[in-house]
């Protein structure tokens, strides 16, 4: 009896557990623009052509305004309920991975951990929505103002999910952070709100991805090949429609070596309780078309929060 | 001589019992005015520490209550009306209660909210001093306009635990 109501106790905190969704994460960076205005870009050679990139970094160490936005937006959100990812200490945390890495050397051949830069860039701000602010001092005469622009972007499909932005009052004698701080005060409330929307819209309908197919020019099969009554292409088309959120997605071009597939909504956790995303999902799609009676082998490869690549043909 | 105090003194108690009655129907009716949505709102200024500072317009017949009345249209404006940006400088603000039934869904806790003494004094910190003008806009009708702060993060997140609006992480 004891037993069964163990069970039953350890069953009801695992049911709680993985019914409530985990908050989406949240961060505050610069954007690129303010960033190149304020000279805080990096530079690398991508094979053959130079690439900028932001350097967070460097712009927290050495702008006190920003600081500033940062805390103070921080601020506001954990009055929502809300803390958010801090840039400050997620650069730092960054800062000492990479010298980890760097430090870490194969045992067998003494080979080094390699970090492509774009593996850089993507570490640099990983959140689920990227909270980016811009913000222009106007001087006209004595007279100042700020025009500020905050965007809320979805870092799965990239698309601004909520937004703030308008020109605050000239002001004689105000400062340049008092000035900020009241720009920042008075466009939260109508950024929160856009996000809410976009919250709801997540609990609904799932999460927006992408998902790419391609073949191997060596593999023994297309997205023509037939199983049965069916192509490859419907299998797929039919999978898709089967573990999307009621069936939402678009086939938004195919032939017989590639599908792309858009607007793919996928729930926020799978049956495991596990947190979803393009990666996840593609994975999921690979181990099925690599059971029988298909048996084709992929590769998922990553391509961010909100993207992912499935190659058939090969491992 | 007496019979004159008796009638001074009964002419005294009529006075004020019309008088006081006088009173409180031109604040039920302003009260009505507020529940009707007759007032106005609009952006002043941005305060410190995330306080909204609002110019309301108010309707009554009495100008001490049309400008009384200001602090409580200010919150039920906050709450349900909001304002948009009038130029350069200015703030739009929605309204903090967005669904649209909230108000009869939720009647029982407004009229309290919103009555003699109720909890909205609690978000109105100051009304600023030397703001207010006075209209009168028909026979027995004024408008009083008063720049009134709101405590709109402390109003939020009392409504938010009281389950009258949903807080930004509420679905998780």
């Amino acid at each position: 009896m004891k037993k069964t109501t163990l069970f039953a106790l350890a069953l009801l905190v695992a049911a709680s557990a993985f019914g409530q969704a985990k908050k989406p994460t949240l961060m505050v960076v610069p954007s690129d623009n303010w960033c190149s205005q304020n000279g805080y870009m990096m530079e690398f050679d991508n094979m053959g052509s130079t690439t900028r990139i932001p350097d967070y970094t460097l712009a927290i160490q050495d702008d006190p305004d920003l600081i500033n936005v940062v805390s103070k937006i921080n601020i506001l959100m954990a009055d929502r309920g809300f803390p958010l990812k801090d840039l400050d200490a997620e650069t730092k945390n960054l800062a000492r991975s990479r010298a980890e890495a760097s430090m870490m050397t194969s045992r067998s051949t003494g080979g080094e951990v390699s970090v492509s830069p774009i593996q850089q860039l993507r570490d640099q701000a990983r959140a689920d929505i990227i909270m980016q602010i811009t913000w222009k001092v106007n001087v006209t005469g004595p007279k100042r103002s700020i025009t500020y622009n905050l965007q809320g972007l979805d870092s799965y499909t990239n698309k601004q999910v909520a937004g703030a932005q308008g020109t605050g009052a000239q002001s004689f004698s105000a400062e340049v952070p008092v000035l900020l701080e009241e720009a920042v005060m008075a466009h939260m409330d109508n950024f929160s709100d856009q996000l809410q929307r976009h919250f709801d819209d997540l609990l609904t309908n799932g999460r927006e991805i992408s998902i790419s197919l391609r073949m191997f020019d060596t593999s023994d099969v297309d997205f023509e090949t037939s199983y049965g009554d069916e192509e490859l292409l419907d299998i797929i088309d039919n999978w898709m429609e089967a573990n999307t959120v009621e069936g939402r997605y678009s086939l938004s071009d195919s032939s017989y070596d590639y599908m792309d597939f858009e607007q793919v909504r996928i729930p926020v956790y799978n049956e495991r309780g596990q947190a979803m995303d393009a990666n996840r999902f593609a994975r999921e799609l690979r181990s099925f078309l690599s059971r029988a009676p298909y048996n084709i082998p992929c590769r998922v490869e990553n391509q961010g929060l909100g993207q992912a690549m499935i190659i058939l043909g090969e491992k | 001589m007496k019979k004159i105090a008796i009638l001074l003194t009964l002419a005294a108690t009529v006075a004020v019992v019309f008088g006081a009655q006088g009173q409180r129907r031109a604040q039920r009716r302003a009260d009505e005015a507020t529940a009707a949505w007759k007032y106005e709102i609009e952006y002043a200024r941005t305060g410190g520490n995330n306080m909204l500072l609002v110019k309301v317009w108010s309707y009554a017949e009495k100008p001490e209550i049309a400008t009384s009345q200001a602090t409580k249209n200010a919150v039920h404006g906050v709450l349900f009306k909001g304002y948009t940006s009038s130029g350069a400088g200015t703030i739009s603000q929605r309204p903090l209660v967005q669904e649209p039934d909230a108000a009869t869904r939720h009647q029982a806790f407004f009229d309290e909210f919103f009555g003699e003494g109720g909890d909205y004094m609690k978000y109105v910190s100051a009304t600023v001093d030397g703001s207010t003008s006075v209209v009168k806009v028909g026979k027995k009708e004024y408008k009083a306009g008063v720049v009134v702060t709101v405590n709109k993060d402390l109003l939020r997140s009392d409504l938010e635990a009281a389950g009258i609006i949903r807080g930004l992480g509420s679905g998780f």
